[in-house]
């Protein structure tokens, strides 16, 4: 990451508390990279909030997409601006800026495609709900099974990407719960993929996407979309 | 009895002309394209020669080994209206598809577009 020009994308969703936090604290550890917040049709000041901050490019999506389509058009605007890096800082403040340096590291020793920020690979790991914990697990045992891969946090969307990812992931990204389907793509495209551990920030407001009615649906729609990925031959 | 059956064949060939009339002004009037009226036609044929062929139904029983030769029937279109559903499905999922596509790029042309009209504005003001 030390030589090339890198793209941090936000996507937000009715983030007008979090998101100049966010920017605010991007600019302060990271001040070489450009940023990107993709406003996924915000019912709130999101965009006018973003657009605040100085230098900061904002994507206003017409219809909401969802996260993966809004993450997808920072790939595609990574792409066709000829970006090297890009990192997914979410909008409601959880990943922090500052362990953007851990998955740089990660990236230089490791030499992969994609660096996932973990938060179980750390001793100050991230304190999450048992439910999530349960299903993480089950991800973390299709991986293994599926890949030979272990990915302790598959859910996790703090990436870092390099040039081949981007240019993979701006053709295919899935649409809702993109997170663990994208490791499977990336590695069926023969990109390696590394995980770092990282600090995470409980949110500073809003609602995670996951609700208690929600996981069970996100649980199988994951699943299978990861088993349906990896019999995938044709691209 | 044989009243009755002329009855629910009448109303068979009544309902086929309806759908396969409403499908022909449907598509006239372009509120459907060809390429999924064509199912819907075959659908129409498939009631109307049903409703004239009176011995059809029951040869169709005897062929799939179901007694009452009516379920058979309304299996057969049961197996119809699933598969036609997943045929809308697809449909559904392309459009998802060419839909999300073109929002990304509108959102990103229109980003192009508001740094274009800086740069004018910009060198306007020189």
């Amino acid at each position: 990451m030390e030589n090339g020009k890198t793209l941090i994308v936000i996507p937000a969703y009715n983030e007008q508390n979090n998101i100049l936090g966010v920017i605010g604290d991007i600019r302060a550890n990271l001040p070489d990279a450009d940023i990107l917040v993709v406003n996924d049709c915000s019912v709130d000041a999101t965009a006018k909030m973003a657009r605040q901050a100085a230098g900061v490019q904002v994507v206003d999506l017409p219809c909401n997409l969802g996260i993966g389509g809004a993450v997808q058009t920072g790939f595609k605007y990574a792409r066709d601006r000829g970006y090297d890096y890009m990192v997914q800082i979410d909008g409601d403040g959880q990943h922090l800026p500052r362990e953007v340096s851990k998955l740089a590291a990660a990236m230089a020793a490791t030499g992969s495609d994609m660096v996932i920020g973990s938060r179980f690979l750390d001793v100050r790991s991230f304190r999450t709900s048992w439910q999530r914990r349960i299903g993480i697990n089950i991800f973390r045992r299709l991986f293994r099974m599926l890949l030979g891969l272990t990915i302790t946090d598959g859910t996790s969307g703090f990436r870092l990407y390099n040039r081949r990812s981007i240019e993979v992931l701006a053709r295919f990204y899935p649409s809702d719960y993109p997170e663990p389907d994208a490791i499977v793509l990336l590695h069926k495209h023969g990109l390696a993929i590394a995980e770092v551990g990282v600090a995470m920030r409980a949110r500073e407001s809003g609602h995670s996407s996951i609700t208690a009615l929600k996981s069970p649906y996100y649980m199988a729609k994951v699943t299978l979309s990861i088993i349906l990925s990896c019999s995938r031959t044709r691209w | 009895m044989i009243m009755h059956i002329d009855k629910i064949h009448l109303l068979g060939a009544i309902f086929s002309f309806v759908i396969l009339a409403a499908v022909f002004v449907l598509v006239r009037e372009r509120h459907l394209k060809e390429k999924y009226s064509l199912v819907w036609f075959l659908i129409g044929l498939f009631i109307l020669v049903m409703s004239i062929f009176e011995g059809l139904i029951d040869w169709f029983g005897d062929l799939i080994g179901v007694y009452y030769a009516p379920s058979a029937f309304f299996a057969l279109l049961i197996a119809c209206a699933y598969l036609l559903l997943l045929n809308m499905s697809v449909s559904i999922s392309h459009l998802k598809t060419h839909n999300k596509a073109l929002t990304q790029e509108l959102g990103l042309t229109k980003l192009r577009l508001e740094e274009l009209e800086k740069k004018v504005n910009g060198s306007a003001d020189d």
